[in-house]
């Protein structure tokens, strides 16, 4: 199946879904990712992954690990909708347009066509964020991540670099990819707008770019420097390695220091951080590997952690935090072992700056861990559900500790 | 016959001055026709009457889809506005307005667009280098407007900017998919265009008693 034809159902679905659905039956909007995943796993499989510096060519179709990865957010956002006490079907509408762009991003090799779709997700984003809360925080995602979609836009006429790879050129191109995906990924210091939505909006609206559209732009900016950039690629690579360290380092801290209502998107974003330090960093390394199983236990534990704490699943919520914290044998322990292990190799830097970074996220998962919430019983068989779907989540990522680069492979292919 | 560089900037940089500095409903529309006239003498230069016709196009499309989308905001029945002209925050009446901030970044992106057009040649088969002046400045002003902007409107003029100085820019760079390109990164203006029609539509459609009545 070609991966156009996916995006273009993603986007039917979404669209359909919040037009057709009502309060009653807004649950079923979750019907939209769990279509994207089914027919994702129906792609006609390309063999080379799709690195977004050529020139303007139709879309080269979607590799193992592009696959795997918009599968696992697909299930992960479908079971974020499931999770939740309440859903505004509008958000169908967003999931669609996210989904479709995602999918056209992971899938297209032409630098113009990928930033046009990351541009019509974050667009659509911004505008429901706008709608929603409109201030301050809402607007600067807005500036921030639209400036970081038109950097790439910007970039798109200088590619590809064959034959253009030294002087100003490469490097120009470099800081303009580099702005951009430091914007769309929220990376210090355009990190700040994600940081706002997290705390001024709904779990269910920040959800589309934070299980969906974060780990496609990790997995694109991962490749990048793997295609010609010739004098750009150092600075490319060096400047998200300290950015993404320092970002990690302040995200760590402000999620051990700041509100718990922010605590789990904090360390979403310091975790996403210390990913793209390392792949940048250190790009021929078990950092990709690495990189991956924090991914995919963020994509197990977001559903969990990413419904509101009032409304229950107290000991569910305790365990994902401790899959979390980095204590092995949890995931996120082999995960950052791995991303340390590659940032080791760089300099003593870059490994103070992870571990400072890891032990802020320990403390801010044991303090969450230590939480007080109301716990919500839910009643009868029905009430139980979102209680047995969570411990069955927590179950996979517990397996993912368990045997990490097995099921990184079973997942990614990698 | 040559080419007047001057002559090509100069026209491209009151477009873009004029576009940074364009506020109110229709501004999307405003500023890629203005930005299109100002840029299409540098693309005819090198996509030739095609390469003006996809500039003339997007600016034709924009005005359209504009008014399509407005007519269509206010028809549908089943959304709520959201008026992308109100500013989202940061008081009106400032000493430094936003026409302030915007002017100041209109002058700051001239040193920018100056360097990147010596320093960085555009091209896959041959470079051009020195030309690209026009569109570097327009390029920067749209960043500049989105940086500092304060409403939704203001957003989507700095996205329509940024559409149609890097469509001008794939015309430059020559060779078989220049055209499509441009196309392409022009597409992005017509549709926030589009969608800033679409905004207003749905905003007024809300103001309107008859229609809240109707509700």
């Amino acid at each position: 199946m070609n991966p156009a034809f996916i995006a273009a159902a993603w986007l039917a679905l979404g669209l359909l879904a919040s037009a057709v659905l009502r309060r009653q039956t807004a649950r079923l909007v979750a019907i939209v990712p769990l279509a994207g995943a089914g027919l994702t796993l129906l792609t006609a499989r390309s063999q080379a992954a799709a690195i977004p510096l050529g020139g303007l060519s139709g879309i080269a179709g979607l590799d193992r690990t592009g696959e795997g990865v918009l599968v696992a957010a697909a299930l992960s956002l479908a079971l974020v909708l499931l999770l939740q006490p309440s859903i505004d079907v509008s958000v169908g509408r967003t999931i669609g347009v996210v989904g479709a762009s995602a999918t056209i991003a992971m899938a297209s090799s032409d630098p113009l066509l990928t930033a046009l779709a990351l541009t019509a997700a974050v667009a659509t984003l911004v505008l429901r964020w706008i709608g929603q809360s409109p201030g301050r925080a809402t607007l600067a995602a807005g500036r921030v991540a639209g400036t970081g979609t038109m950097a790439l836009v910007a970039a798109s006429p200088f590619l590809p670099l064959t034959g253009f790879t030294t002087g100003d050129r490469p490097i120009v191109v470099a800081a303009l990819l580099a702005a951009g995906v430091a914007a769309l990924l929220a990376v210090y210091p355009l990190g700040g707008w994600a940081a706002g939505i997290i705390g001024s909006l709904k779990p269910l609206d920040v959800a589309p770019w934070l299980v969906l559209l974060v780990p496609v732009v990790l997995i694109i900016a991962e490749r990048i420097p793997g295609g010609v950039l010739g004098d750009g690629s150092p600075v490319f690579e060096h400047v998200l390695l300290v950015v993404g360290l320092g970002s990690a380092v302040w995200g760590g801290i402000w999620a051990a220091w700041g509100p718990g209502a922010m605590r789990y998107g904090r360390v979403f974003m310091a975790d996403i951080a210390l990913c793209i330090a390392a792949v940048e960093g250190a790009p021929v390394s078990p950092a990709m590997t690495g990189a991956l199983i924090i991914v995919l236990t963020h994509l197990c534990v977001a559903p969990i952690l990413l419904r509101p704490e009032s409304a229950g699943l107290l000991w569910p919520r305790r365990v994902a935090w401790a899959l979390l914290s980095g204590v092995p044998p949890s995931s996120t322990f082999w995960g950052r072992l791995l991303l340390l292990e590659a940032l080791a190799a760089g300099n003593v830097g870059s490994t103070i700056a992870a571990v400072i970074a890891m032990a802020s996220i320990f403390v801010a998962s044991v303090m969450a861990c230590s939480g007080r919430a109301l716990p919500a019983p839910g009643r009868g068989w029905r009430g139980r559900l979102p209680e047995l779907a969570a411990w069955l989540l927590l179950a996979v990522g517990i397996a993912i500790g368990l045997a990490p680069q097995s099921l990184t492979r079973f997942v990614f292919g990698v | 016959m040559g080419v007047s560089a001057p002559l090509l900037s100069a026209a491209g940089v009151i477009a873009a001055v004029v576009a940074m500095m364009v506020d109110g409903r229709r501004a999307v529309p405003i500023a890629v026709v203005l930005l299109a006239a100002g840029l299409a003498p540098t693309a005819a230069t090198f996509g030739g009457a095609p390469g003006a016709a996809v500039l003339g196009t997007a600016a034709i499309a924009a005005v359209v889809l504009a008014w399509g989308g407005w007519l269509g905001g206010r028809a549908l029945p089943w959304l709520s506005g959201l008026n992308p002209t109100i500013p989202a925050f940061a008081p009106s009446d400032r000493l430094f307005g936003p026409r302030s901030a915007r002017a100041f970044g209109a002058a700051v992106a001239i040193p920018v667009a100056s360097w990147v057009s010596f320093n960085v040649p555009v091209g896959q088969i041959t470079a051009v280098e020195g030309l690209l002046f026009p569109i570097a400045y327009a390029w920067t002003c749209g960043v500049i407007r989105l940086l500092v902007a304060r409403t939704v409107e203001d957003l989507l003029v700095g996205v329509a900017m940024v559409g149609i100085a890097t469509g001008t820019a794939w015309l430059l760079r020559s060779g078989g998919d220049s055209f499509p390109g441009a196309v392409l990164a022009c597409a992005a203006a017509p549709t926030a265009s589009f969608l800033a029609g679409w905004l207003h539509g749905r905003s007024s459609r809300r103001a309107s008693p008859l229609v809240e009545a109707e509700a």
